[in-house]
């Protein structure tokens, strides 16, 4: 090899490797799914905002849920898929139920797989405890979907469009049972109404 | 070199292996401190475009959270924030607030790595001092020999593991409109003071 070749194979070599690098970086922080403990259809993330967080973790946490805080303060179980495993889409109408969590506060949020709000002008993002009929049966159930459910029971968020749905259940000041096993929680489960094709 | 580099293209496989790995481990490094940069320099942005009182207070107090808010993912519906990029190069600050907020509330301190290192909320904030209200905290860079710091100080004393922290406080509302009232004026009292001594 002439001494121009050489340079040349090695700033090739040296590019493809990098290539490969950030590449390989990015399709493994975005493309997996983070280490946590699953709870039905739900991911809880024991080490977000946490200072022992792995690198990756850290890494996949401030493109996900940047700013979270610890688990002493709050847990954030986020499910992208129902409870049969199929991956959530905004198009489809999904029941969530399940029993009050143990936490000072807790509320269940959708978002669109970008991790921001669907629009809504009447500002139905998500359910709390705050809701006193909720509050007094014990029990919390919601629907998501793009048209009104049948039932005006039940709380609504809207999902308009046609992409994916990531919900996500905030507790506050989770109980100290849940704080020292997240994977304890009694599992809203999320279960797909009528035909989606 | 040894034998089994003794081929062009092994001593190119290997030199592109190295890259890559070397590449793969600095994104992942490199992923949470950009974002972070960018996030903090946001703010500060956002901060210093406030009416002029609103930015000698040096904190930037967002919109209510609706579904155009796109700058930090995951946003909550259920809380109103203000935030601070503080800068410690300086020497510590300090951080007042007197938040008479009936409901949950928390400041929480991220360094430029992302990692959440302190949190404080409305009920910690009442074991700590006498009046539950009162938020005094005084922020000391990473490396601060705690004997200059003054024994008779009021504050809470911080040390942050860098230099550049972003302040993020959290109040929770409801959709009681009088709620939202309290927590405006709440967050008002914030403040992200100037260096001192």
């Amino acid at each position: 090899m002439t001494p121009t070749r050489r340079i040349v194979a090695s700033v090739v070599t040296v590019v493809a490797g990098a290539v490969l690098g950030i590449g390989s970086a990015w399709l493994w922080l975005t493309r997996t799914d983070p280490a946590g403990t699953r709870v039905g259809p739900w991911l809880v993330n024991l080490e977000a905002g946490s200072s022992d967080a792995s690198m990756y973790t850290r890494a996949r946490i401030a493109l996900k849920a940047l700013l979270a805080l610890d688990r002493r303060e709050t847990l954030y179980y986020v499910a992208d898929r129902d409870d049969a495993g199929r991956p959530l889409r905004s198009r489809c109408r999904y029941l969530i139920s399940g029993s009050i969590p143990s936490a000072r506060w807790w509320s269940l949020t959708a978002y669109a797989d970008d991790i921001f709000l669907f629009p809504d002008t009447q500002q139905r993002y998500s359910v709390s405890g705050e809701n006193p009929t909720l509050k007094a049966v014990g029990r919390f159930s919601a629907v998501t979907g793009p048209e009104t459910p049948v039932s005006g029971a039940l709380a609504w968020i809207p999902t308009p469009g046609d992409r994916g749905l990531i919900l996500t259940l905030r507790l506050y000041n989770p109980g100290p049972a849940l704080q020292a096993d997240p994977g304890a929680l009694s599992a809203p489960r999320i279960e797909r109404q009528g035909d989606c094709p | 070199m040894s034998a089994w580099l003794a081929k062009p293209w092994q001593r190119g496989l290997a030199l592109g292996l190295v890259v890559a790995v070397l590449t793969h481990l600095l994104t992942v490094w490199a992923v949470p401190r950009l974002i972070m940069r960018e996030a903090m320099a946001r703010i500060a942005q956002e901060t210093a475009t406030q009416p002029a009182p609103q930015a000698a207070t040096g904190v930037y107090l967002p919109p209510p959270t609706d579904h155009t808010q796109r700058r930090i993912v995951m946003p909550s519906p259920d809380l109103l924030y203000a935030t601070c990029a503080l800068d410690l190069s300086k020497g510590p600050v300090r951080i007042t607030a007197e938040v008479a907020h009936p409901r949950y509330w928390s400041v929480a301190l991220y360094g430029a790595n992302s990692d959440n290192f302190f949190v404080v909320n409305d009920r910690s904030a009442a074991v700590r001092s006498f009046k539950a209200s009162d938020l005094d905290l005084r922020i000391l860079p990473p490396g601060t020999d705690r004997a200059t710091t003054a024994a008779d100080s009021p504050s809470t004393v911080v040390e942050a593991p860098t230099r550049k922290v972003l302040l993020l406080m959290r109040l929770l509302v409801t959709d009681d409109p009088a709620d939202l009232a309290l927590a405006q004026v709440a967050r008002s009292t914030l403040r992200c003071g100037v260096s001192q001594p």
